[in-house]
């Protein structure tokens, strides 16, 4: 189970990075206070699952019930970042 | 609306090329093939911008299937303050 939130978690850290090119590079041809914000957005949320990785990988022994609410946390944040990415590649 | 526009015409990978077609069409309204030809972007690309585009009501355009012309729509018209905003913005 914590393999599910590790996968979900390095997705998310990739397809984050892939946003933040898209708006980073956006904010240089046209900037605004939305870009500003979905950048500081995603480089929140970034952080969030930079430390959320690392933690997977030197986890302390945890009780089931734990473990598989946070990697159902995780992989929900996984579908809900897909979901942006996808829009915003059109 | 801002909302929709901006992310429509700057945040998603292709929104400052969409912000370009849209301020052609607003100077003279053309079908897709000049647009490409005047924006220099290939006809395909053009097509998927004004597809978009016209999903999101942005732009309208006229019955024809083929060669069809395109405007700014009503709705875009009604928030042109923001558009111009964008437009300014938007480095060539």
């Amino acid at each position: 189970m914590v393999d599910a939130a590790r996968v979900a978690a390095g997705i998310n850290v990739v397809l984050l990075l892939g946003l933040l090119r898209i708006w980073i590079r956006n904010y240089r041809e046209v900037p605004g206070s939305i870009l500003r914000g979905l950048i500081l957005f995603a480089v929140l949320l970034l952080a969030e699952n930079v430390v959320a990785l690392y933690f997977y990988f030197n986890a302390p022994a945890m009780p089931p019930l734990a473990v598989e609410v946070m990697m159902i946390l995780q992989v929900l944040e996984a579908v809900g970042i897909a979901v942006l990415f996808y829009t915003n590649w059109q | 609306m801002e909302v929709v526009l901006w992310q429509v015409l700057a945040a998603t990978r292709g929104g400052p090329n969409r912000a370009r077609i849209l301020r052609a069409l607003d100077e003279r309204p053309r079908n897709a093939n000049r647009l490409a030809d005047d924006l220099d972007l290939a006809y395909n690309t053009v097509r998927h911008h004004l597809d978009v585009l016209e999903e999101h009501d942005l732009v309208t355009s006229g019955d024809e299937s083929y060669g069809t012309v395109y405007l700014p729509s009503e709705r875009t018209r009604n928030h042109w303050d923001t558009v111009e905003d964008i437009f300014t913005n938007l480095r060539e």
